[in-house]
């Protein structure tokens, strides 16, 4: 690779800023670690943790500092679009920032996020000490992560990926896009998909073979149950992307023909397949958002869930149509009316058990008492705009019609008003409402609220324009357009709620330094919630339960708070926990390296990184690692200051 | 040395090459299209069922259940993908 | 993992880890059979578009794929019997069993590399067509399986010749073994729906 290739996207004033912005800011990172003497706690404490919680923690750290960075991709957007003739960016530019957007939004927000929430969640729920395979949790992060790096570094060197968060051939192809932005695109999904396809093979086993003694699968909390159909499109769909990024990968950097112009090649082939896991992925970032918003809908009411059953069977009928529907996202690309008839057809089926879903949560609210908190406005901001976006979809999905709306701002506006408020507001709601599990204390509600509020309208007045600028035919990813066309205004009001997000989410960040510095630590199940996850001590000891409870029925916890029983009652003995591992953090570092490698077709560097991973896994297979056990001492002498103290903020 | 050549993996390994010469009929003879295809179908799932059940023991533990519907929704969606994606792009384009 | 061993059932399910490995690996397999099927969609898409190269009638033999479907086919078999021997205890049989099953799964592996040669011999490289390219992934893939599968494979053996037969080594040669029918699996369909429906 020459030197100047790597740095030509630092000849642009708005990247080197970045670029020195970035290195300050790390450098400062490493200065204050070194000062405080942080790096061995640092290390052992987080980077080679097997805890399920503090994994989840690290996922979702990662999540908020991926939403700044693509949320400053979404400002630039906005701003760029906010007049007509704009020239903050360049139209290349503005191409790399629409691309890394959806690619940063989509894998490495909403994804580690929901993630970062089901290792909170999930282990504590079925009332279990970890998950299945603790040491796999942690590489998956540490693949997540990777993928995070080369997406980010991309930007800086040799240039971001340009072809869309899709990537649709011809474009994306060695043709058309010579540089190295695309492999950085077909490499940055292939190592995170990796590590989220062994996270959903952990959290299937996890969940049928890890649960608390009676809990039966009719007896688990909703939020589990979503995570158990989440993890099973998982399983099923990622394989489709792994094989696609290779074969994008090859015809890229090796000179095959799959989706070439010539010699055979098929680009819509790239479309379709991308699809076939695109559209499981849409349910991947959205069943657990109907998971959290269950549990939070039936605590903030004071009520069980309404229609436990038909969720249950909503969710499993999800499981199987989110596979039917893919060629619904191009009806557009020449296939026949019967082929757009069936995949209508399929596309409209599926808004039916979305509905029954609604309706079971209208229902659970029903003679409810409900407390308006943090986590529950996000509830009850989700169901209105949320339809919107529902209805809007069914517009979009009649195939005929779709002509009309097909790559229009209408779309976006379609999509956004799908997950902002499903996921993004229901990953809000789950990160105030298990914030305490962790921590001990509760985010400050005030704030919370006053950041759910901006949130909401800036939202609604970002994106409801856009659905009338769509109508009138403004095309996505257009980098500007001229006055004449009179997208104007609605373009400027879109850009102000923008700003309105970017305040929003200030506030939610803010108010993480304002809850620790301020807030007071209270006792367990601070919500007065329903499930078993609360029946741990706040914040969560590592063993989660000394004692593994019994359950009987759904809520149990609920129920035994009512009778008076204590359900860690019984006989403490010793427990096993699994050893911290540092071979999946070191060799999620060497996958990072041998596929930033492997993007600059640096084959010696690259195949040294690809042993060196191999040589991890040998190490895996031949190394005797039995855990370690907690004995009842210690078990019992965390207990007691947890009952003296009402918690052990600041002790391990 | 006759207990470690049970007869379930002899059956299986003589049923596995019996399949393999039916299934090459499909080439030895005149077959169309639609009956190769369909011999060439029968012959190989007769053939994975041989491996998972005789082999792989699937239904060896209490776990049978869970293993059977994660295999087959895994292989139907294998289908759908299969059949879907040439309705789009090769039938009904 | 040393503790709660069970010992009604085999040395490979006796512990909860154990359990869990097994059932995670069956898992893990539902998510192989996807990945296979994506190959074969993309397979079955492209395999008349062969552009100017040639078309699979034109290079497929029957002689070296009938040889590969038999090495593997009795590698399957052997491995089964590999299996069979560690529930019985029998420390050097099973030994056999499983370096037997690795030897004949080089033997494919080398029967395959000189296909390939004989592919690009005869003008048809992996950036020939896309019918090529899918080719080649698709059988690429699983031989890249296989070749893992012998490094994999080799590290058990390792493991058992050093330890014995115990909980830890049973359960991963279990597992090697599942993985090793399951690609017997792919390779018959690879055999039926590439090779044969090419030649009918």
């Amino acid at each position: 690779m020459s030197f100047d290739a790597i740095v030509a996207p630092l000849s642009e004033p708005m990247v080197f800023g970045t670029f020195i912005g970035i290195v300050v800011a790390s450098l400062a990172v490493v200065v204050g670690l070194t000062y405080f003497k942080k790096w061995g706690w640092l290390y052992r404490e987080w980077l080679t943790t097997v805890d399920h919680k503090r994994i989840g923690v690290m996922y979702i750290f990662v999540a908020i500092i991926m939403l700044f960075r693509g949320g400053v991709d979404a400002l630039l957007m906005r701003a760029q679009t906010a007049i007509p003739e704009n020239g903050l960016l360049n139209s290349a530019h503005y191409n790399e920032i629409f691309t890394t957007h959806g690619l940063l939004m989509i894998l490495f927000v909403a994804m580690p996020f929901v993630i970062g929430l089901m290792n909170i969640a999930v282990p504590l729920q079925i009332g279990a000490r970890d998950v299945a395979f603790p040491r796999l949790n942690l590489l998956s992060f540490w693949l997540t992560v990777a993928g995070a790096i080369l997406i980010n570094v991309s930007f800086i060197f040799g240039g971001s990926p340009n072809a869309g968060w899709t990537g649709y051939f011809p474009l994306s192809g060695p043709e058309y896009n010579p540089g190295v932005g695309n492999n950085y695109y077909a490499w940055s999904i292939q190592i995170s998909g990796f590590g989220t396809l062994m996270t959903g093979i952990n959290f299937i086993t996890t969940i049928m073979k890890m649960r608390a003694p009676g809990m039966t699968l009719m007896k688990m909390p909703m939020f589990t149950w979503s995570i158990l159909i989440t993890s099973l499109i998982i399983t099923c769909a990622f394989p489709v992307i792994a094989v696609l990024m290779a074969m994008m990968t090859l015809d890229r950097q090796f000179g095959t023909k799959f989706f070439a112009m010539s010699d055979g090649g098929m680009d819509m082939l790239y479309a379709n397949l991308f699809w076939v896991w695109g559209h499981p992925e849409v349910y991947i970032v959205i069943l657990p958002a109907f998971g959290v918003f269950s549990e939070v809908i039936a605590t903030f009411s004071r009520k069980n869930l309404f229609g436990y059953g038909s969720m249950v069977a909503a969710m499993v009928v999800i499981s199987t149509l989110a596979f039917l529907v893919w060629a619904h996202h191009f009806y557009t690309m020449g296939h026949g009316v019967l082929t757009n008839g069936v995949f209508s057809i399929t596309t409209m089926l599926i808004a039916v058990p979305t509905g029954v879903k609604i309706f079971n949560w209208l229902l659970t609210m029903r003679h409810g008492k409900i407390s308006f908190t943090t986590p529950m406005l996000y509830a009850l901001g989700f169901i209105p705009i949320f339809t919107i976006g529902g209805v809007t979809g069914v517009m979009l999905a009649m195939a005929s019609a779709d002509y009309q709306y097909h790559n229009t701002l209408f779309l976006v506006a379609h999509f956004h008003y799908v997950l902002i408020p499903g996921t993004v507001f229901a990953l809000f709601a789950g990160y105030h409402y298990w914030w305490p599990l962790i921590w001990g204390f509760r985010l400050n509600e005030k704030l919370g609220k006053a950041a759910f509020w901006v949130m909401a309208i800036s939202f609604n007045v970002a994106f409801f324009p856009m659905f009338i600028l769509g109508l009138d035919g403004y095309a996505r990813r257009m980098y500007t357009y001229s006055a004449a066309t009179g997208y104007g205004p609605l373009s400027m009001v879109s850009f102000i709620g923008a700003l309105g997000l970017a305040v929003s989410f200030i506030l939610v960040a803010y108010n993480i330094y304002y809850s620790f510095r301020y807030a007071k630590r209270e006792g367990s199940d601070p919500w007065d919630a329903r499930s078993l996850e609360w029946a741990v001590h706040t914040p969560a000891p590592n063993y989660n339960f000394a004692v593994i409870p019994t359950v009987t029925r759904l809520d149990e916890f609920w129920f035994a708070k009512k009778e008076g029983r204590d359900l860690q009652a019984g006989k403490i003995e010793d427990i096993h926990m699994p050893n911290n591992s540092q071979s999946a953090f070191w060799q999620g570092m060497a996958m990072t390296l041998w596929s930033f490698f492997f993007v600059w077709a640096e084959w010696i560097p690259a195949t040294i990184f690809l042993v060196a991973t191999l040589a991890f896994m040998a190490y895996r297979s031949f190394q005797k690692d039995d855990g370690y056990h907690i004995h009842v001492a210690e078990i019992e002498e965390t207990e007691r200051r947890y009952d003296e103290n009402g918690g052990l903020r600041g002790a391990k | 040395m006759a207990e470690l050549f049970p007869k379930e993996h002899v059956v299986g390994f003589i049923g596995s090459l019996v399949l393999t010469i039916a299934a090459l009929s499909v080439v030895w003879f005149d077959v169309s299209m639609v009956i190769g295809m369909i011999i060439l179908l029968v012959t190989a799932l007769i053939q994975a069922a041989v491996q998972l059940m005789l082999f792989m023991h699937i239904g060896e533990t209490d776990d049978k259940v869970d293993i059977w519907i994660a295999t087959l929704f895994a292989f139907g969606i294998g289908i759908v993908t299969i059949v879907g994606s040439l309705l789009a792009m090769v039938w009904g384009y | 993992m040393a503790h709660h061993v069970d010992h009604s059932q085999p040395l490979e399910y006796s512990t909860p880890q154990n359990r869990l490995n097994i059932y995670g690996f069956w898992i893990f397999l539902g998510a192989e059979i996807v990945l296979f099927a994506t190959l074969f969609t993309v397979y079955f898409t492209l395999s008349d578009r062969t552009g100017t190269g040639p078309t699979g009638e034109e290079i497929f033999e029957l002689t070296p794929v009938l040889i590969e479907t038999f090495l593997l086919l009795t590698s399957s078999f052997l491995i089964g019997l590999g299996v069979h021997a560690m529930r019985l205890g029998r420390k050097t049989p099973m030994i056999v069993f499983y370096i037997l099953t690795l030897l004949l799964g080089l033997g494919f592996l080398i029967v395959e590399i000189d296909e390939f040669f004989l592919y690009v011999h005869e003008g048809a490289t992996i950036t020939t067509s896309a019918f090529v390219s899918s080719l080649m992934t698709t059988l690429g893939t699983h031989g890249a399986h296989v070749t893992f599968g012998l490094f994999w494979g080799t590290a058990i053996v390792i493991q058992v010749i050093r330890q014995g037969i115990n909980a830890r080594t049973a359960n991963k040669a279990f597992i090697f073994s599942l993985y090793w029918h399951f690609l017997d699996v792919v390779w018959i369909f690879i055999f039926s729906f590439i090779y044969l429906r090419g030649l009918m």
